[in-house]
């Protein structure tokens, strides 16, 4: 009797795992295929519009922000070191005027690690910015 | 073998090549063949267990190198084949060495006995079985060579569970064998195989008489084989990788190469045991069916039934990856009563019935 | 006879420790006689790390503590800061915290199953397990825009609020589906049945020595959950999952009805958020939160048992002291007496039944 019922048990797992060799495979081959990502994507940070308040420095757990000065302890340029970040999101949470956002890139390995610092001038138009950092 | 040895001195006769290269050749050349071909088998199998284990968990398996994944065992061999051959401190060198190269040597002979189609055996003895038996139970030893060899506590563990799992899985493929014997009334694999013959094709298998000894018999190949649920030897999330822990590169391919074609040449000796072996499960053979009495059909029979036996194989070696990927391993000690306690005591009765059977007019 | 023992390092690099766990074993043959774990190997300083920034700067490492569970540390350690400020939440933000903690305890309890059935040798559940979590992670992914670190509370509320509510609905629509599926493949399969029953017995009277909680106490028969008195989870129905056979298996089933518990809980939490309309939740400005000088102490209910918080505060943006109490650490110790005494495959699944996550030991 207990054999009986340990075989229909394996035989039942048997069935239930050659059932699965009929269905699609869930995999998804990567660089050719990619998941779709949502707006809400933590990736690389962009700035736009930043008016130098330095909150976003405060709230980064990383230390990943960093600001020239000039002289008059006016707020010039910031980079954004990715090599620190952890994409937590914070700063562009907590930035008062939205100026950061996080897009969908998250293909950020580099050769250079020079490549990760992305520096944003302030009052510069935004496309500068990006050209500057590609 | 006969008719392909007179067949092949003839075609040597006409033109004048002494008797002596043939009779040397005639061994030589379905060697390089078998051991060719054992290659492409074990590559073929290592492909198709990872692609089956993936489809079997709904991933892909291997789909990068070549179309759908085929070269992929290829590559990993050139790779293993690149790689350093470490050899750690306070091994016993000699004994490491020798272990990857003895474990091919049963194999190889392993395969020399199995007769793939009625005219095709290397070694025809008339106790085949018996020499087959030895051999299957012969890579434990290499395998406990390198464990202990290794220096290294999970390979020495995974040595010696090897060794305890053999002695005990034995003794069960002993009985059944025996029954097999009782059955057939010969101890040639050839003999089984004809044994087997009847009219209406697979009803005269030897699973039906002797089921029991058929499900024993698979189960004692698994942990033979080291294959889950029974592969404690190399137990993965135990002992690492068990015996051939220490083992890298080239030697660890030889390895890993050798348990695949042993699985292969213990599932050929499981259908022909049981499935009939070469003989076509139709009764008649299809090129006969198809080709009449030709000189062709008689040629291509002989390549029909190399195929029934690889087919019936590959169903075996394809229920025994689908149990590899359904079941948990065995705690090492169940695994010894449970061999003791059941699959024994089993097998016995397994005899006891198939003898009545056969002599008590049963059948 | 002289009986020798020796020392088996288990881990830190080992398949089966599920990270950096070293175990200092003492064997004979492959009998454990005694058992020293040794954590730290992942160790980064969260408690340090805290003395050092801001309350804001430090939310978003909370999840790191435990990678499979990061909103539990996140409401936590949110949860203490509110209290300290007076912060009340509304209902809405506190059934979407609920939510997310039950999401991410299914997840935390899928990830579980498929590894210890890995360490038990089976390896589809684990793919199955995988292929169900990932549609959790991709909610998540979807919601707060990483897979694993959240960072989607913050004091006072939700970053952003819930969507997606249709892809929760399928979740729980498949999800009980595929639980039946891995337990026909795994609950009454005799050899899982024969790893795990009676393994690992863990009495009451152990469990409260060892300071054990979460469902690992409650397999023992004990009815401890902090849901039950946990102010998130007022007004939903909630059944806790307690189990008497004190054993590996029991733990294993506990989580599978945990997880259907659930189930049941996110399906109550869901009608409510559908009959109740959005609300605009302000984060607290980060440049000025300064805690009241005090102790605070807040504890949740974590996938590997009780987890709580103590935060010592002089008046400053940073706390002067912070302690984290983590479930795995209190079943890291419990080895130490659960493992002696059995084999070593014994040993993988009684540590794996555990459910023990070494950046949680560590911190």
């Amino acid at each position: 009797m207990k054999f009986i019922k340990a075989a229909i048990n394996i035989s039942d797992g048997l069935l239930t795992v050659f059932k699965h060799l009929f269905r699609k495979p869930v995999t998804l081959e990567y660089p050719e295929k990619r998941r779709e990502l949502n707006n809400n994507f933590r990736g690389k940070l962009t700035v736009d519009g930043c008016i130098g308040c330095g909150v976003c420095k405060r709230v980064c757990p990383s230390g990943a922000i960093s600001y020239e000065k000039n002289l008059n302890g006016k707020v010039l340029s910031y980079t954004f070191d990715l090599n620190k970040c952890i994409f937590c999101g914070n700063c562009k949470y907590y930035c008062p005027c939205g100026a950061i956002s996080m897009t969908k890139e998250y293909e950020l390995a580099s050769a250079n690690k020079k490549d990760l610092k992305l520096k944003y001038n302030i009052g510069v138009p935004e496309e500068e910015n990006i050209k500057e950092n590609k | 073998m006969n008719l392909l040895y007179f067949m092949y001195m003839e075609y040597l006769a006409k033109y004048n090549i002494p008797k002596l290269f043939g009779d040397i050749t005639f061994y030589i050349i379905p060697f390089c063949i078998i051991a060719l071909a054992l290659l492409i088998i074990v590559l073929i199998l290592v492909l198709a267990e990872r692609k089956l284990l993936g489809y079997f968990t709904q991933r892909k398996g291997p789909n990068r190198v070549g179309y759908w994944g085929i070269l992929q065992t290829l590559a990993d061999a050139i790779k293993l084949l690149c790689k350093e051959n470490i050899t750690p401190k306070g091994v016993d060198r000699f004994l490491f060495n020798l272990a990857p190269v003895l474990v091919f040597v049963p194999t190889f002979a392993a395969l020399g006995i199995i007769p793939y189609c009625a005219e095709f055996t290397f070694v025809n003895t008339s106790t085949n079985v018996i020499l087959y038996l030895i051999l299957a139970a012969f890579p434990i030893l290499s395998i406990f060579l390198g464990g202990w060899a290794s220096n290294n506590k999970y390979s020495l563990m995974g040595a010696m569970r090897s060794i305890a799992q053999v002695i005990s899985y034995e003794l069960p493929v002993t009985f059944v064998l025996l029954s097999i014997v009782v059955l057939s009334s010969s101890t040639n694999l050839t003999g089984i195989t004809l044994a087997q013959y009847s009219r209406a094709g697979f009803a005269g298998w030897f699973i039906f008489p002797c089921i029991i000894g058929f499900v024993v018999m698979f189960v004692s190949i698994l942990a033979e084989l080291n294959r889950c649920p029974f592969d404690l030897p190399e137990a993965e999330s135990e002992l690492i990788c068990g015996y051939n822990t220490e083992y890298s590169g080239m030697r660890f391919a030889i390895f890993y190469l050798s348990e695949y074609a042993m699985l292969f040449a213990n599932s050929m000796f499981l259908a022909i045991l049981f499935l009939g072996g070469y003989l076509s499960p139709f009764g008649g053979y299809i090129s006969h069916i198809l080709l009449g009495d030709s000189y062709l059909a008689s040629i291509l029979v002989y390549f029909e039934q190399v195929f029934w036996l690889f087919l019936k194989s590959a169903l075996l070696i394809f229920i025994i990856i689908w149990i590899r990927a359904t079941l948990p391993r065995l705690a090492s000690f169940d695994l010894l009563k449970f061999s003791w306690s059941i699959l024994l005591p089993v097998s016995i009765v397994n005899l006891l019935l198939v003898v009545l059977i056969k002599f008590g007019g049963l059948l | 006879m002289t009986i020798t023992t020796f020392k088996l390092n288990l881990g830190p690099q080992h398949p089966s420790t599920h990270g950096v766990l070293r175990l200092i074993l003492e064997l004979e043959g492959e009998k454990i006689l005694s058992c020293e774990p040794d954590v730290g190997y992942l160790h980064r300083g969260m408690e340090k790390m805290a003395e050092r920034m801001s309350y804001i700067q430090y939310l978003p490492l909370v999840d790191r503590i435990d990678y499979l569970a990061g909103f539990f540390y996140s409401e936590l350690y949110c949860r203490i800061v509110e209290k300290a400020l007076n912060i009340e939440l509304s209902q809405r933000v506190k059934f979407i915290r609920v939510i997310m903690l039950e999401l991410n305890r299914i997840a935390s309890h899928l990830l579980w199953i498929g590894a210890f059935l890995m360490d038990l040798g089976a390896i589809s559940p684990y793919f199955y397990a995988f292929r169900e979590r990932e549609m959790i992670l991709r909610y998540f992914e979807k919601l707060t825009g990483q897979r694993m670190m959240y960072n989607y509370f913050v004091f006072g509320g939700i970053r952003r609020d819930i969507g997606y509510i249709e892809d929760i609905e399928e979740i729980l629509k498949i999800l009980p589906v595929k639980l039946n599926d891995y337990e026909r493949i795994i609950t009454e399969n005799p050899i899982f049945i024969s790893r795990t029953k009676g393994k690992g017995i863990l009495t009451k009277y152990t469990a409260l020595n060892y300071s054990i909680t979460g469902v690992n106490l409650r397999a023992s028969g004990i009815s401890y959950d902090v849901r039950n008195t946990d102010y998130l989870y007022e007004g939903l129905k909630y059944k806790p999952v307690v189990l008497y056979s004190c054993d590996a298996w029991a733990r294993y089933k506990a989580r599978i009805l945990e997880i259907r518990e659930s189930v049941t809980l996110i399906k109550q939490v869901i009608e409510y958020l559908k009959s109740c309309s959005p609300t605009e939740q302000k984060p607290i400005s980060p440049l000025n939160l300064k805690l009241p000088e005090g102790n605070y102490y807040g504890e949740i209910e974590a996938p590997r048992g009780m987890a709580s918080c103590y935060v010592e505060s002089v008046g400053e943006d940073r706390p002067y002291r912070l302690k984290w109490r983590t479930g795995s650490y209190y079943s890291v110790n419990l080895l130490r007496k659960l493992l002696v005494g059995n084999y070593l495959n014994d040993a993988i699944a009684i540590a794996g039944s555990l459910d023990i996550i070494l950046p949680e030991v560590d911190k």
